[in-house]
């Protein structure tokens, strides 16, 4: 069962992707779906057997490498972590697969496209159950694959290409620091198996690296490097630039992909690694920097951004900085209850998003929307839903697992921690504030569409709204329910042995003790936030407007988003555009051309001309040859001695 | 001793020099003889080690068997052996070098030819004294007993042989009259004579 | 005098010399309208002998007086033999049939073939050596003539028969002068006498030992005795080939491999330069000479001797390591060559087969299957990541590399760089040269599953190698064990 739900999607996977011609475009929605649909029972099976019965499991599939002390196995290893995650992907992957039939419907590559979601989904899964780095890197490069793949599903328009390629390239930068990663374990720890490196981290926790002369903290090192492939992958401050571009896939895919799922597959690896992260105190701080950075820097750009989708996009950036500065507080499991309660509100939020750019005709700029809430009822309320739940409001899944980050971020009670908390706040207000800037913009107020798109507006089928309230369910319950699970008072038996927190510390319930201002202000900022948005967008509208002009710097700052584009493109883009010229009409073409390939291969092709000529047919010709050989070999003994 | 000192180089002696004209000779038929010739001196140097089994199967195969047949052969083949050998003078020296130097290199490892003290200990089956045994005898007894394995095997090897003649030369030709025993045991007169009574002074 | 212990190590064996000739019986008495189910009898008599093989105990038996050893190593290499002579029977059936040259001794002379290979790598001493490479190479010189009508097909089989006569000269003119310094020809008491501080094996025994060497490169076709390759593979029926690019070189380098290390494995120091020498004259032929050829056939034929440079590289490393690569490098080779030519035999236009490597141009737009197994193929043939081939090439370098012989690994990378050349110029004129007119699609089931499983082999050998190297690893390690 265990390696059935992994399985499964690729076999759906593989029957569309070959079989799609066969199958049809129904055929191909029927295998991958109902497969992925099966898979996700398996998945709530597994979170039932291993995470609520507290019976970890291992499934060893075969033994892949092995060489000298480099030992890897394909084993797939469910502990509770991992059963969260499996959870997670599944169920959040078949609604997105159900979803798509709906959404993609009129589009020409039906069977592609379900081909590469299951296949996506696959990849995911090989990540969040692997037993070594080498397995998780597999998935990891997996994943990276795929979603280049899907955010360049439409490869007819060139901003769908390039975003595709940033997104690899960015992911690329943080994948060497992950492999690096990957190499400095085995080298101190001589095995990347979960299991080996784990028992011994504690034992290396003072060990030291020599590199060029340097000595740093080996751990220290190691987990900056590891952290760095996290960033690129969870899109944290200075990898994050792919991410926003990344919405020119279609948007179940950045449902799936770049929302719920690939996205937290950084937060993910912090929290596995955790025993590894924990005896490196100064890794942690900087994964705390740079999480709260990511958590305020992402949402001033969302204030300022009118592509529905880019909004969101932030959004999930900032978000992500949240479970960042979690895990950087060694709150772990509160990292991972986000990473649960924001995969659902933050499907719906995007799947609504999609819907309401479903009605609109393929319109994404929310300036020239407003005023369709009474033509798509269902979508809005689901956005008010999703909008509740990511604001925080109580009740809704997002309180419990925001609130909980916050607090324990003042619980940890370090400067780093403070500075976290103080970040998340104000990040708190401006979620708010952009939520319902989001809908006050797209669905209230004067319409700013034009009469035939407006004439269109209609409500997305069944097939695209029954996903859309599971994940509603998921956005409004799943804090309430799993909260006594992730932090509450079945926390240890919950998630056993699969997060390692120092002993002597315990970050959850230090954040329990925090003083009530600390509890009640993340509830009051956000209702504040909602307040402004109100006021702004909807009681006075022109206010917004007035405030661009008067703080325009400002304004044109967060715009620009923060010039980081700008800047990647000064300082590196361009440079290596003019380094790759040179190279390539000095260095390659005069130089090495000249000498090496051309070069060697006129030599090989006037050398190949005499051997070939050497093959004359004639029988003595060849006897002949044989005789020198022996001739010359024997020769060579006598003359040259025989050696020993 | 002396006498078969002489024996040896008088029979070695032909050997080399029936060897040279195998390949020199320009009549084919020639060339087969001294082959022959070359046989029976080789079984010649084979009876002075005491190895006259072997001595007399040479003669009965090679020279009765193998020679023949190739004698056969050179003779119903229309070939043209001078425009065979056109290329020998071409690669004659280069030819010569790369022989004269591979004999040279040769005669220098037998010079120091140095068989160790124990190397008759450690044959796998001692020859027997020939006062003991003949060596039709001796040869008899491990034949097929120690090294079956490897009489079995080379038996295989003959049956490749032969399925391999059968296969590359056989053909089925259609109209070959062939003799049918069981059909001509089985005619009856019935079938075979037919009186007819004829008038006389008309034909059949 | 023969005992059941005799008896057992040699069952499989046993078993298909009688499979063999029953088989030989049965075909005379029906005529070739048996040939059909000669083959598929044939091949399920490879899949009994490796059966029986496999339910044998597994641990290291002599029998007959030590003159055939069933170990480990001769397990492993009697698989991949075994492996290779059944696909080649299934390949020349449609072949045959269309060919009017379906004749029931072909399965037939496979069989023997195979035995005498099974032979060769079970030999432990100097005779049994011959008398199974002899047995092997005889069924071999017929089967190349096989289509007797054909003038290039008679001359391939005559070509091979005198060479290789030839060869069989040297390496008889060997084992003779190693017989006489040495006064014995069983590996044991080879590998015995030249072991201990006094032992001076001279210099009879080295040179006997280079014309022995000369008999065996010949066999595995390394260069400077590699020139009937090319004019036996082009010569020869497809199906023929293809047997010859896979069984026999297993069968001889795994001869090969035994006899260095076993018994003269204390004269390292000598013989590892021959190899040294023939790795590299091997790679760098098989690499340059390729390139010209307009012949398919013919540029497998390079490339097969190529591909023997490289496992020779292996052999060259002399260590426990090199020869487990030259194990994992023959299991590669082996799906890499049967493949190829199950691509080979599948190029047949208007009922005539096309051996031209023109033919296959635009073969990506009319089949599109079959161009992106021949690339797979080719690609693994050049040894690019992550297929089998760049596997192969990594154990044998990293032994070289190991074993301090820098200069042998980096020619063997330099000329791998070369040989990328013509297979990747083959896989550019599959996909995009102007197509030429679509093949027959006339090569049968067969043909195409075995180049599915051959493909599928080459691309996924990376997920989970470790079945091959072990198998390897455990080959290599019984040489060693010993000596």
């Amino acid at each position: 069962m265990y390696a059935l739900a992994i399985f499964l999607p690729l076999v759906g996977a593989i029957l569309a992707g070959f079989g799609g011609r066969a199958l049809g475009d129904r055929g191909a929605q029927i295998v991958t779906s109902g497969c992925m649909l099966i898979s996700a029972v398996l998945g709530c099976i597994i979170l039932a057997e291993v995470g609520l019965g507290g019976n970890p499991q291992t499934v060893e599939l075969f033994s892949w490498i092995n060489s000298g002390a480099f030992e890897v196995n394909w084993t797939l290893r469910f502990d509770t972590l991992t059963a969260v995650m499996v959870f997670v992907v599944t169920v959040v992957s078949s609604m997105v697969h159900v979803y798509s039939i709906g959404y993609m419907s009129h589009d020409p590559h039906i069977p592609r496209f379900m081909s590469y979601l299951s296949f996506f989904t696959f990849f995911m899964l090989m990540l969040v159950t692997a037993d070594n780095l080498l397995q998780m890197f597999f998935g990891w490069e997996g994943v990276g694959l795929c979603s280049y793949l899907l955010i360049g599903f439409w490869y007819e328009k060139p901003e769908a290409n390039a975003a595709a390629i940033k997104a690899f390239v960015v992911n690329r930068v943080g994948d060497f620091g992950f492999a690096l990663g990957i190499m400095g374990v085995f080298l101190m720890f001589n095995s990347i198996s979960f299991e080996t490196i784990f028992a011994a981290a504690p034992g290396k926790a003072d060990a030291t690296i020599q590199f060029l002369g340097f000595e740093a903290h080996a751990l220290t090192t190691l987990c900056i490097l590891l952290f760095i492939g996290a960033m690129g992958k969870s899109a944290q401050l200075g990898l994050h630039t792919w991410l926003p571009d990344a919405m020119e896939g279609p948007t179940p895919v950045s449902a799936l992909i770049h929302a719920a799922t690939m996205v937290t597959a950084g937060v993910f690896m912090v929290a596995r690694l955790s025993p590894l992260f924990e005896y490196a105190p100064d890794a942690l701080t900087l994964v705390t920097i740079v999480g709260a950075t990511t958590c305020l820097f992402a949402a001033t750009v969302a204030l300022t951004q009118t592509d529905i989708k880019r909004v969101i996009a932030y959004s999930t950036c900032s978000q992500l900085g949240y479970m960042f500065f979690a895990c950087g507080v060694s709150a772990y499991s509160a990292g991972i209850f986000h990473l649960t309660t924001h995969a659902f509100f933050k499907a719906l939020l995007f799947l609504g998003a999609g819907s309401v750019i479903h009605a609109m005709s393929s319109e994404q700029d929310m300036r020239r929307m407003g005023g369709i809430w009474k033509m798509i009822p269902v979508t809005y309320t689901l956005m008010w839903i999703g909008s509740l739940a990511l604001a925080g409001i109580p009740f809704f899944a997002g309180f419990y697992s925001k609130d909980l980050i916050i607090e324990a971020a003042f619980g940890a009670n370090t400067s780093v921690g403070m500075y976290a908390f103080w970040m998340g706040i104000i990040a708190a207000i401006l979620t708010a504030f952009y939520s319902w800037r989001l809908i006050i913009m797209t669905f209230h107020g004067e319409s700013r569409a034009d009469e035939k798109t407006l004439a269109h507006v209609h409500e997305s089928p069944k097939v695209m709204l029954i996903p859309l309230l599971v994940l509603a369910v998921g956005a409004i319950f799943s804090g309430f329910v799993g909260y006594a699970y992730f932090a509450g008072d079945n926390m240890n038996a919950f998630w056993g042995d699969s997060i390692f927190v120092l002993p002597g510390t315990d970050p959850i319930a230090a954040a329990k003790q925090v003083p009530a201002w600390v509890i009640t202000l993340p509830i009051v900022v956000a209702v504040v936030g909602i307040g402004a948005a109100y006021y702004a967008y909807m009681a006075k509208p022109d206010l917004p407007g007035l405030l661009a002009e008067r703080f325009q710097g400002t304004y044109k700052f967060l715009l620009n988003k923060w010039y980081f584009d700008e800047l990647y493109d000064f300082l590196f883009v361009r440079p290596a555009h003019r380094l790759g010229r040179n190279l390539w009409k000095d260095g390659d073409g005069a130089v090495i051309d000249g000498l090496g390939p051309d070069g060697v291969a006129s030599a090989a092709r006037y050398l190949a001309q005499k051997v070939a000529s050497m093959q004359s047919g004639y029988v003595y010709h060849y006897a002949f040859a044989m005789l020198i050989g022996v001739a010359g070999i024997v020769t060579w003994y006598l003359v040259v001695g025989s050696g020993g | 001793m002396i006498l078969q000192a002489i024996s040896f180089y008088a029979f070695a002696a032909v050997t080399v020099a029936a060897a040279v004209m195998v390949i020199s000779a320009r009549n084919p038929v020639h060339s087969v003889l001294f082959l022959i010739l070359a046989f029976f001196n080789a079984a010649g140097l084979f009876v002075l080690m005491g190895a006259e089994f072997i001595a007399m199967i040479l003669v009965i195969v090679y020279v009765g068997a193998v020679a023949v047949l190739f004698l056969f052969v050179v003779m119903m083949l229309d070939i043209n052996f001078v425009e065979l050998r056109q290329g020998f003078l071409q690669y004659l020296p280069i030819g010569a070098l790369v022989g004269l130097v591979l004999l040279a290199e040769l005669v220098l490892i037998l010079g120091s030819w140095a068989i160790a003290p124990d190397t008759a200990s450690r044959a796998a089956a001692p020859t027997p004294a020939i006062t003991e045994t003949t060596n039709t005898h001796a040869i008899g007894q491990v034949l097929y007993t120690d090294y079956i394995y490897l009489f079995q095997a080379a038996g295989l090897i003959l049956l490749i042989a032969m399925i391999g003649a059968i296969v590359l030369t056989l053909r089925s030709r259609e109209g070959v009259k062939r003799q049918r025993i069981s059909d001509q045991v089985g005619r009856t007169r019935e079938e075979s004579v037919e009186v007819r009574h004829v008038e006389p002074g008309s034909g059949v | 005098m023969i005992t059941t212990a005799d008896i057992y190590p040699v069952l499989p064996e046993l078993f298909l010399a009688v499979a063999a000739m029953a088989l030989l019986m049965y075909g005379v008495f029906r005529g070739d309208k048996s040939t059909g189910s000669c083959s598929w009898l044939a091949v399920l008599a490879l899949i009994v002998t490796g059966v029986i093989m496999s339910l044998l105990p597994e641990n290291a038996e002599s029998a007959f007086r030590g003159q055939f050893v069933v170990d480990q190593f001769a397990r492993f290499m009697k698989w991949l033999v075994l492996l290779g002579s059944a696909l080649a029977v299934v390949m020349s059936m449609n072949y045959n049939a269309r060919e009017q040259i379906e004749r029931f001794e072909f399965p037939v002379l496979i069989l023997f073939a195979s035995l005498g290979m099974l032979l060769m790598v079970s030999a432990n001493d100097l005779i049994s050596l011959y008398v199974g490479l002899e047995l092997q190479s005889l069924a071999l010189y017929v089967i190349a003539a096989f289509r007797r009508d054909s003038t290039k097909s008679s001359e391939a089989g005559l070509k091979y028969f005198v060479l290789g006569a030839l060869s069989s000269g040297m390496l008889l003119y060997g084992a003779s002068m190693i017989y006489g310094f040495a006064g014995t020809t069983r590996f044991d008491a080879l590998a015995a006498l030249f072991t201990g501080p006094s032992a001076d094996p001279g210099v009879g025994v080295v040179v006997g030992l280079v014309f022995l060497l000369a008999g065996l490169a010949f066999k595995v076709s390394a260069v400077p005795f590699h020139m009937w390759t090319p004019d036996v593979y082009e010569g020869a029926p497809t199906p023929v080939t293809a047997f010859f690019a896979v069984a026999p070189k297993i069968a001889a380098i795994a001869l090969l491999v035994r006899t260095m290390v076993g018994p003269f494995g204390e004269l390292f120091a000598q013989w590892q330069q021959i190899i040294v020498f023939i790795s590299i004259a091997s790679m760098l032929l098989g690499a340059l000479a390729a390139i010209w050829q307009t012949n398919i056939k013919r540029l497998l034929a390079y490339s097969s001797i190529g591909h023997i440079g490289y496992a020779l590289v292996g052999l060259a490393a002399g260590s426990e390591e090199g020869i487990r690569g030259i194990g994992v490098y023959m299991a590669i080779y082996l799906a890499m060559n049967v493949g190829t030519f199950c691509c080979v035999l599948s190029m047949r236009r208007q009922g005539v087969l096309a051996e031209g490597i023109d033919d296959l141009a635009g073969l990506a737009r009319n089949h599109p299957m079959m161009a992106a197994a021949m690339a797979i193929f080719m690609f693994s043939m050049a040894g690019i990541p992550p297929l089998a081939g760049f596997f192969g090439k990594l154990y044998v370098f990293m032994a070289a590399v190991n074993e301090g012989l820098y200069v042998l690994a980096i020619i063997g990378v330099l000329t791998s760089v070369i040989g990328a050349f013509y297979y990747l110029r083959i896989v550019k004129i599959m996909y995009f040269d102007e197509p030429a007119d679509a093949f027959d699609r006339t090569a049968g089931r067969e043909i195409g599953a075995i180049m599915a499983v051959a493909g599928m082999f080459t691309l996924l050998f990376f997920v989970f190698p470790s079945p091959i190297v072990e198998g390897a690893g455990q080959a290599a390690a019984v040489l060693f064990a010993s000596g």
